[in-house]
């Protein structure tokens, strides 16, 4: 596979793990609304449930996402999915990419997982309808043996949702 | 529809000539002949001093082969210019150099677009590319700062921050830093952390905060974005050459050459095609390359399988034909029934009754002619690639010639000889003119592939001059190669060797003229009958013109003036039903026998 999917198997640095763990207490002190942190060992991997926001088609429904941490986070961008079942969203392939700028190419180590959580949840507000992206049996063949959302070259087109 | 604009194009031509000559009386064209007729030295040396500011004032009007305006930058060239363009950007706007540099690459290197933006609003273009005036955000005053992206606490001295005062560690620095230049030249372009904040980052913070292997590769992004981003230069496209090319706009000749003597054509980044346009030379490239003669090649020679549809091709033997396993079916070749439908009563192994019969009845006619076609275009296009192609490996040829001469057998032939290496210049110019022919004449083959069909009267004369174009390369081709030999194995010096100086510069200066005028001519779509087939293989054959001082010691124009003359001062004449140029000596048109008026 490709550098970038190798790396994020790499453990974390000690710049990451610091700074995951200062992520970590500060979430447990101060967690975003609507979002619950699963707690677990595995510091490399955070499971986050969603909980749709209150007067939007998502309301009290619950996903859950993947959050991946590369050797160089913060410098690197986290690897966030959807996991099964994904919401029914124009941004969101039903293996659970999700297409937002801000988890690739504009990604910066100044952004944390908390401000990450709150720009999914604000793109899941103001979603018009839950319905698939139009490419997105095709996108999600290409996707096969488990590529990473970092490996795709996104067109990020529509910035209404 | 062709003979007007022929005629056409002789009007303005003879106007030219009329108004820069200023002899209004005479027609140049019978003191011409009268030169022709007496050929000699002295004759065409007075001729060309005459001629020199008439043809001067022509070649600037009609052409500018000779113009430079192109220059050649070395590093350190670039960096001169790059530098100069900053300070006087940061001089006129009262701003660091780190600033003017940013604002240049945001406007593409362009000094002018730069003020002209700065001026009409210089809130707008602080905004855009992230020079702030003040920090949108004041560190409080401290003895600690958090970083921004560890959350680790530092004393202020640890902390660094662009124009915005968003404060982040040196090490927070240095690998955001790294992460984007290792990420391409985008670099560049890099902004403060904060998803919010646009401050820019200068070079100053990157050659504080960046390693040093990071700041090499910064460096290295900032030239080439001078060189790529600006719209009057490009890089040598050679391989391996680091030179860069500034272009000014203005004339019509793209044709570049770079110290490292690869010549390329600005406009399109392909080597020099002059006189061949760069739309001909995509279109030929592409056919080179394309498929499209492949399939011509399959459709004319091969035959679907009936029953598979692979294709196959017959090269020998009879009609039964036998298609390659797994498929194994068996056919006649000419009516591509299948072979079990065959035998004595069908006409035999080479004959195919039924063939026969459908063919009668025009069956079959479509599917023939089709391939009699694809055919027909593919040797076409054969004949010209071929010679396309040879004069391509003459022409490496020709350079690897020139190589050797210079390293090897110029010092020697200097020692022989007894002369100084200044004084054999003469021949290493021998071969750079082989070089350029070469490259000339194979061009000319993409254009004649081009030439349109059913302009017969164009094609006979292009085929002639480059025929005559073709011989007279092979004679200087053939007097650097085959009698430098000569004085290459001989043991002292001889008395030969200036009448063969003589003689090779001759040659050069002739076939350089005579390609001079190929290539105006080519580029003029041979609506210049000038230059016609009479006057050139003069120019070419010429051996006391090539003796002559002048055609030796004149370069550029003056050189180019005395050729001018001497291919339009014969008496060549148009015919008045066909406007076919023809040769003085002709007394009936050699397109369609009219006789001369």
């Amino acid at each position: 596979m490709t550098s970038s999917s190798t790396s994020s198997r790499k453990n974390l640095s000690k710049i990451a793990s610091n700074r995951l763990q200062k992520e970590l207490v500060e979430w447990q002190i101060n967690p975003p609304a609507g979002f619950n942190y699963k707690v677990s060992d595995n510091l490399q991997r955070w499971v986050i449930e969603v909980i749709g926001a209150p007067g939007t088609l998502y309301a009290n429904e619950t996903y859950k996402l993947q959050v991946d941490f590369p050797e160089h986070y913060p410098m690197e961008a986290p690897q966030v999915i959807f996991m099964n079942p994904a919401p029914m969203h124009p941004h969101i392939y039903s293996n659970g990419h999700i297409c937002l700028d801000i988890l690739y190419d504009s990604w910066s180590p100044a952004m944390t997982v908390s401000s990450v959580c709150i720009s999914i949840l604000s793109m899941l507000s103001s979603s018009p309808a839950k319905q698939r992206p139009e490419d997105n049996d095709r996108y999600v063949k290409n996707c096969r043996n488990g590529r990473s959302p970092k490996e795709t070259r996104w067109w990020f087109h529509d910035d209404k949702v | 529809m062709d003979s007007d604009d022929m005629h056409d194009a002789n009007d303005v031509e003879s106007l030219d000539d009329d108004f820069y000559s200023g002899e209004t009386e005479d027609a140049p064209m019978d003191d011409y002949s009268d030169d022709y007729d007496d050929d000699n030295n002295n004759n065409n040396n007075n001729d060309a001093d005459d001629d020199y500011f008439d043809d001067g004032a022509d070649d600037s009007a009609q052409s500018r082969s000779t113009e430079i305006n192109f220059a050649i930058l070395k590093e350190s060239d670039i960096r001169d210019r790059q530098e100069d363009d900053i300070s006087s950007v940061a001089t006129v706007l009262s701003i660091p150099p780190v600033a003017a540099s940013i604002l240049l690459r945001h406007y593409n290197w362009n000094v002018s677009n730069v003020n002209d933006a700065w001026f009409a609003d210089e809130d707008r273009v602080r905004r855009k590319v992230g020079l702030l005036e003040k920090p949108v955000y004041e560190n409080p005053d401290a003895k600690e700062l958090t970083c921004g992206i560890c959350f680790e606490a530092y004393r202020p001295s640890k902390i660094h921050n662009a124009s915005c005062g968003h404060p982040y560690c040196f090490s927070c620095w240095g690998g955001y830093i790294g992460t984007s230049i290792n990420d391409g030249p985008g670099c560049l372009m890099l902004r403060c952390p904060d998803p919010a904040c646009g401050a820019a980052v200068d070079q100053d913070m990157i050659n504080l905060l960046a390693s040093a292997e990071d700041k090499q590769k910064y460096d290295r992004y900032l030239i080439r974005s001078y060189i790529e981003d600006n719209k009057k230069t490009k890089w040598c496209p050679a391989p391996g050459c680091e030179h860069a090319v500034n272009f000014d706009a203005g004339g019509e000749n793209y044709d570049v050459s770079c110290l490292c003597s690869y010549s390329f054509c600005w406009n399109c980044t392909e080597e020099a095609h002059r006189p061949v346009d760069c739309g001909t030379v995509s279109k030929w490239i592409l056919k080179n390359s394309a498929e499209s003669e492949n399939m011509n090649w399959i459709l004319a020679n091969s035959k679907p399988c009936p029953k598979c549809k692979r294709p196959i091709e017959k090269n020998q033997g009879c009609m039964h034909m036998t298609c390659t396993p797994p498929c194994k079916f068996e056919f006649c070749w000419l009516c591509l029934g299948a072979w079990s439908d065959h035998g004595e009563r069908t006409g035999g192994f080479y004959a195919c009754n039924r063939y026969e019969a459908a063919k009668q009845e025009g069956v079959y006619d479509e599917t023939e002619k089709r391939r009699e076609m694809a055919k027909n275009s593919l040797e076409r296009y054969t004949h010209y690639y071929e010679r396309w192609a040879s004069n391509q490996s003459s022409r490496q040829k020709a350079l690897a010639d020139l190589h050797q001469m210079q390293t090897v057998h110029m010092e020697k032939l200097s020692d022989t000889q007894c002369q100084p290496e200044s004084q054999l210049k003469f021949i290493t110019e021998a071969w750079l003119q082989i070089v350029e022919c070469r490259r000339v004449l194979k061009w000319t083959y993409a254009y004649g592939y081009y030439l349109a069909e059913h302009e017969h009267a164009k094609k006979q004369f292009f085929e002639y001059l480059q025929g005559e174009a073709e011989s007279g390369l092979e004679r200087l081709h053939q007097c650097a190669e085959k009698e430098l030999q000569v004085f290459l194995s001989a043991e002292g010096p001889s008395k030969e060797f200036n009448d063969f100086r003589t003689k090779l510069a001759g040659l050069t200066s002739v076939t350089k003229n005579f390609f001079e005028n190929l290539v105006r001519a080519l580029e003029n779509g041979l609506c210049d009958v000038d230059s016609n087939g009479a006057a050139t293989s003069k120019a070419t054959s010429s051996k006391n013109a090539a003796g002559s001082s002048k055609g030796k010691s004149g370069r550029g124009k003056g050189t180019k003036a005395t050729v001018s003359s001497r291919l339009t001062d014969d008496n060549e004449w148009s015919c008045e039903q066909c406007t076919y140029a023809n040769v003085g000596s002709a007394t009936a048109c050699a397109m369609c026998n009219q006789e001369r008026q």
